[in-house]
């Protein structure tokens, strides 16, 4: 049978990243030229959004809608359905089949408290509530052993009364399923033949891994949240459809791969992180244009900061996070998310001392400088009165923003208490996120044991580029990129992420003691699956990648690392034992001590191509015809406010260099470099920071765009 | 202000250690062995400056923390320029400062151009440290030398060389290989905040970096001083109530504290406290000073930065020879355990002065420690049973209790153990560990709830250890709340027989196939429980954690029939024969 190609080059592809306030586009057309749109997003139904925004794209481009939607060959779409179905509660009405005994794990979260001091602090609110949390007989041992079957007449009588109880979502997970499925398969085929209509959520089939407790909490989160997507995507199918869109839709997902969305409907928890997943991998394209594949992506928007560590051109892994204090033991990227943002609140503590966030203005009241009802002063009336912002300008305009009301939450708040003056004061916030950012960089990479002073920051969000040289001067690492549109990074990202699935499979014994038929034997079956997984989204043979890794630890240690490599080959000891001192700060190397093996994972990739955007033309690099004039703002190196040279953002081309300290407004933010800097322009158009004094630091592939 | 005065890169500093304590923690859960360390985070990291004053930590578990800084700077004393890059020293003795026997800390100097800048700490609960009983907690001990092997500040690593000789004379005297792995972890730990610190102070100087530490410790000082300056001036007195010494049955010993506010001073006095015991039912010095640490942090604002600015307003007069300081060589392995009923005497103290911040009483520990050996795996085990001893913390005022959070000495940091690493660690199999219905104390906020626990033992002859208390009178009540229910732990052997355990009991020979019983009580309520909103009553009841009984005869709440719909006219009745409207 011939497979169909994934991606049909000569159509459009689409990015499309659903945000809190706006949806973003970004379009690539037969051409290869990038066309970026942006349009309200729709919070009651997003699709609705998508599809408007498609339309309007259409128009903007001069196309009739039922000429342009046939016309696209993949739609990326990155949703936040299901991260805002488990944050706000707003789930499907979920039961639970489980082991007698063990119901309560799910609510008990093995008995945690997170904050030990604070007696006010509640325990979270289960998904599944106790009384739809039922019991069965049927038992294995811990090596997957029959103990005792199962009930019919049990097992009936609780899926009637999850039925009577209205449950649309059942999830399924039992004690030692890792080592035998063969129970919860049984009951999962008697839920769907009793109920078709029932989300099944099952363990063994979620996450076939060791951890009862993690295992519980991912399958009903995963079950919990599986309806909202699954209606969403089945509306969202078939209002494409209606429009005569003729290409494939991927969703993306918390491991930063994109999936197909007949996959992802019963995989809904692997979606529930993915809001920051595609950064990285924008990240990644934008830095390889120079030939560099080691960096740091930030995204700074309104509420959050997230940072991720790019590795060799690759985003990095975790294998468990938990999202609003639940467990969710799925691979995803490593992302560290603090509460720093545009809309971070500055206090002070009753020590005295300056604080800025997690509490956040948000959209709404907004900054004191909004003029939208916020009266607290934030980073971004901060950033105003130091003058990194346009008051007049800022978001192209739509929205002018209040100095005096800036000066005066900042005055009352920070600066009255703290004696000093209200530029002062802004400083001093600015330097307390710079600071706070600069820990979440730390925590990707120095935890890694990795010198960020090595790295490229690449920097994304709203609020990002006002921030990064100052971040990049607390980290000590010599160079920045702006990419010229990192306002819509995500959904460039999204275009840029490949299809993954990950996969594992229980291998537990020694490393040393491994029959390396068995260990041949489990990554063909892998391998043999993600083909499967791969084939159904037609991704063409020459276009997956396969990568093994095993989970590895020091015989009788509890919690593994996680190693790629060959499981089969002969370096995988010395490969874990360099990552354990890494992390650990010790190794067993010479204590001959056995390493044992818990996991084999298998990542399958399924690659796409880049998109690639067209060079700008060099000649035009001259920057003074781009020059806007001069604005007040603080230059952190003096200590003191100067008049600042303005730049427009895109009238500069390729080739310009700017002496710091320096303003770049483009439509979307503003960029920031201080006296120590200087901004070049890339062929790409892109906006390369670099101290000046560090310029044997940079990456050699850089030092021809920083004179 | 004073020269150099900066709060901001003092705030940058504090979040700075703040994430080296937190990164070392996740080393040790991440690479130690014994399932009470990497299953249940019973061990603590934190970073100390050259002198030993604390600068910032990482409290999985409070009641071990407070004594890492007393130990480091017995350390800097003993050593004095004796300390030098590379070394690591070790240390669990309770005579100098150690709070249990168990709990074995290292140390390594962390060094910047020569300087010694600080200290990196791990401290942990070892699954053996020799004596007379495997794991620990023999409850026949009179004398320290039937507990455990005692480390004075030893040096195990000199100048990065490992003192083979010291190092192999320690672990011959403990039974189990991984604890000797779970130090080499714990070192691994101190290596990670060394590295740490040291780029952190090289990045900002010596110099730099002690004008800001002063000016944490100052604003921290500050802040805690503010919180104890808002309790109305007083002396408040309260007791608690320990029952058992382990060697006399019936026996009880009382802990007093007198709590004297004046200002922004406070000082909390044990004189008055009940003799030392003869038994192992002992604190140590910082044991007991650590538990009143802990009980106090929970009643101020729980975002104060924990370093040496914060204890230092925090005076204590612990007199030696009573139960909760016992004199040289007296047996203390009981000691950490005494954090329930010194919280209780500080909660009656302060209870009348701190409405808003104090519980009713919490659950207090009972515990059991089973070893043996796995023969399906061929190898020895040691289990605490964790998940077993969690009950409920008492409500306050607003808040119910914290169900199933455990021991007020962790304060929920002490984790279950996740129920199939528990059967693949021990050759035990889980029956049930669930809420224990009607077991929280009633009240306008109830406590929190306590669980049962239900284990098959397996695999070979088991030795069972209990240690706790909280079997003899439950967590108590405040402002009219009801208390919560007694701790239980019963052994159902395969030949019909029950035997119903002490609160500190040691059982050999339990066989394969008994069934062990745990209850761990709920805590205490607040307020009179009539006062409570019906719809909560009734949610509790759905769930099936307060039972229909229950809901009428202790919140005054009927309800129609077997439906969940309440009698409106019946609980009206019903509550004002309570003493409501």
């Amino acid at each position: 049978m011939e497979e169909k190609p994934p991606i049909d080059r000569a159509r459009w592809r689409i990015g499309i990243d659903v945000g809190g306030t706006f949806t973003d586009f970004l379009a690539i057309g037969p051409d290869g030229r990038v066309h970026v749109h942006k349009t309200l997003s729709t919070p009651d139904d997003p699709s609705r959004a998508l599809i408007d925004g498609l339309g309007e794209l259409a128009a903007a481009l001069g196309h009739a809608p039922c000429a342009f939607l046939p016309a696209i060959g993949m739609v990326v779409h990155g949703t936040t359905v299901t991260t805002n179905a488990a944050l706000t509660r707003s789930g499907a009405h979920t039961g639970l089949l489980t082991t007698a005994g063990v119901r309560d794990a799910l609510q008990m979260r093995r008995g945690v408290r997170e904050r030990q001091y604070d007696n006010r602090y509640t325990n979270v609110e289960p998904l599944v509530p106790r009384h739809l949390r039922l019991d069965l007989p049927g038992r294995l041992d811990r090596d997957g052993c029959e103990l005792e079957p199962l009930d019919p007449v049990a097992t009936g009588a609780a899926i009637d009364a999850l039925v009577a109880a209205g449950c649309e979502a059942v999830a399924v997970c039992l004690m030692h399923a890792y080592a035998n499925a063969d129970h919860e398969r049984a009951l999962a085929q008697e839920v769907r033949q009793r109920v078709p209509r029932a989300y099944v959520s099952v363990s063994s089939e979620l996450l076939p891994a060791v951890r009862f407790y993690d295992r519980l909490s991912t399958t009903a989160l995963n079950a919990y949240v599986g309806p909202k997507l699954r209606d969403y995507i089945d509306a969202l199918l078939k209002k494409l459809a209606a429009a005569q869109f003729g290409g494939v839709l991927r969703i993306m997902q918390s491991n930063g791969g994109v999936v197909a969305p007949e996959v992802v409907r019963e995989r809904a928890a692997m979606t529930l992180l993915s809001g920051p997943a595609a950064g990285p991998r924008a990240g990644a394209f934008y830095i390889a244009a120079h030939g560099i594949a080691d960096a740091i992506t930030v995204d700074m928007g309104g509420t959050s900061f997230d940072a991720a560590l790019l590795l060799g051109g690759d985003p990095l892994f975790v294998t468990e996070g938990e999202i609003d204090r639940l467990r969710l033991a799925l691979p995803m990227l490593d992302i560290a998310t603090i509460g720093a943002g545009g809309g971070s609140i500055g206090w002070i503590d009753a020590g005295g001392l300056l604080r800025m966030g997690p509490q956040s203005a948000g959209a709404a009241p907004g900054p004191a400088c909004y003029g939208r009802g916020g009266s607290l002063p934030t980073c971004t009336d901060a950033d105003l009165v130091l003058g990194y912002l346009p008051p007049a300008e800022f978001a192209g305009g739509r929205l002018p923003l209040d100095m005096d009301a800036a000066r005066v939450a900042i005055g009352r708040d920070i600066a009255a208490p703290l004696g000093l003056s209200v530029e002062t004061a802004a400083a001093g916030m600015a330097r307390v996120i710079d600071a706070n950012m600069a820990m979440g960089v730390r925590s990707v990479s120095v935890r890694r044991g990795i010198d960020p002073r090595e790295l490229v920051l690449v920097v994304a969000g709203g609020a990002g580029p006002q921030h990064c040289a100052a971040i990049c001067d607390e980290l000590e690492m010599p160079v920045f990129l702006v990419p010229r549109q990192s306002s819509i990074f995500c959904a460039a990202g999204m275009l840029m992420s490949d299809l993954v699935h990950d996969d594992v499979a229980s291998l537990p014994g020694r490393l040393d003691q491994l029959d390396p038929a068995v260990v041949a034997q489990r990554l063909a079956d892998l391998v043999a699956r993600g083909n499967d997984m791969l084939g159904q989204e037609h991704v063409a043979p020459e276009d997956r990648v396969f990568v093994p890794s095993l989970d590895l630890r020091y015989v009788k240690q509890y919690h593994e690392v996680n190693v790629a490599c060959d499981p089969c080959g002969a370096a995988v000891a010395d490969l874990f034992h360099a990552a354990h001192d890494r992390l650990y700060g010790y190794h067993l190397r010479d204590q001959g001590t056995p390493i044992e093996v818990l996991h084999l994972r298998l990542r399958a990739i399924g690659r796409v191509p880049r998109p690639r955007f067209p060079a700008l033309d060099r000649s035009t690099g001259d920057a003074n015809q781009a020059r806007l004039g001069t604005r007040r703002a603080w230059v952190p190196e003096r200590s003191a406010f100067e008049d600042v040279a303005v730049f427009d953002g895109d009238r500069l081309m390729p080739g310009a260099v700017l002496p710091g300290p320096v303003l770049v407004d483009q439509r979307t933010t503003t960029l920031f470099a201080g006296a120590a800097w200087t901004v070049a322009v890339d062929g790409q158009g892109h906006f390369i920071g670099y101290r000046a004094d560090a310029r044997d630091r940079l990456p050699a592939a850089l030092r021809e765009v920083c004179p | 202000m004073t020269a150099g005065h900066d709060p901001i890169a003092t705030s940058v500093l504090q979040r700075a250690l703040k994430s080296i304590t937190d990164e070392m923690s996740q080393a040790m859960a991440r690479t130690t062995r014994s399932p009470i360390l990497c299953e249940a985070k019973d061990f603590v990291t934190g970073l100390y400056d050259a002198a030993g004053h604390m600068l910032e930590q990482t409290e999985n578990l409070p009641i071990l923390s407070f004594s890492l800084g007393p130990v480091c700077k017995h350390l800097v004393a003993t050593y004095g320029d004796d300390i030098h890059e590379g070394d690591v020293f070790l240390h669990n003795d309770v005579f100098s400062f150690g709070n249990q026997n168990n709990d074995v800390a290292a140390f390594k100097p962390v060094f910047v151009d020569g300087v010694r800048v600080g200290w990196a700490a791990a401290k942990g609960h070892m699954a053996d440290i020799g004596g007379a009983v495997k794991g620990g907690y023999n409850p026949n001990a009179t004398e320290v030398f039937e507990e455990a092997l005692r480390i004075p500040a030893v040096k195990v690593v000199d100048r990065g060389v490992l003192r083979r000789d010291v190092w192999n004379l320690i672990f011959a005297n403990i039974r189990l290989h991984i604890v000797e792995e779970d130090m080499r972890a714990e070192i691994g730990a101190c290596t990670v905040g060394e590295r740490r610190l040291q780029a952190l102070v090289g990045r900002m100087g010596v110099t730099r970096f002690a004008q800001l530490r002063d000016q944490l410790f100052a604003a921290t000082e500050r802040r805690m001083r503010a919180e104890i300056a808002a309790i109305p001036d007083g002396v408040y007195k309260g007791e608690g109530k320990v029952f058992f010494d382990g060697r006399h049955p019936g026996s009880a010993f009382t802990i007093r504290v007198a709590v004297t506010v004046a200002g922004d001073a406070i000082t909390f006095d044990y004189t008055g406290t009940d003799r030392q015991t003869d038994g192992f039912v002992n604190g140590t010095l910082t044991s007991s000073a650590s538990a009143t640490t802990l009980a106090f942090l929970q009643m101020v604002d729980p975002d104060i930065a924990h370093n040496e600015g914060m204890i230092r307003p925090l005076v204590m007069v612990i007199p030696e020879g009573t139960i909760l300081n016992a004199a040289y060589p007296k047996a203390t392995t009981f000691g950490n355990h005494l954090c329930p009923p010194n919280a209780d005497a500080i909660a009656r103290a302060l209870g009348g002065a701190m409405p808003d911040r104090v519980t009713a009483g919490w659950n207090h520990l009972l515990c059991a420690l089973t070893t043996g050996r796995d023969p399906a795996r061929d190898e020895d085990y040691v289990d605490i049973c964790f998940m077993g001893l969690k009950g409920g913390s008492g409500a306050m005022h607003g808040v119910d209790g914290y169900d199933h959070i455990g021991m007020i000495d962790a304060s929920g940091g002490l984790l279950d153990q996740d129920y199939e690493m528990f059967e693949r660690q021990t050759p035990h199999r889980l029956l049930r560990h669930e809420y224990w219905t009607d077991s929280a104390g009633a009240g306008a906020n109830r406590g929190g709830l306590g669980v049962l626990t239900e284990f098959v033992i397996g695999g070979g002859p088991c030795q069972l250890v209990t240690f706790g208390d909280g079997d003899v009178v439950p967590a108590f009540g405040l402002h009219g709340g009801l208390p919560g229910t007694l701790n239980r732990i019963a052994l159902h052997k395969p030949d019909g027989s029950v035997h119903v355990t002490t609160s500190k009991d040691l059982v050999r020979g339990v066989p394969p196939g008994t069934v062990y019983r745990q209850w761990a009580g709920g805590g205490g309520g607040f307020g009179a429980a009539w006062q409570r909103a019906a719809a909560l009553v009734v949610a509790d009841v759905q769930a099936g954690v307060v039972s229909r009984a229950a809901a009428e005869r202790d919140y005054g709440v009927v309800f129609v029939g077997d439906t969940l719909q309440v009698d409106g006219l019946a609980t009206l009745a019903r509550r004002r024969a309570m003493g409501g409207p």
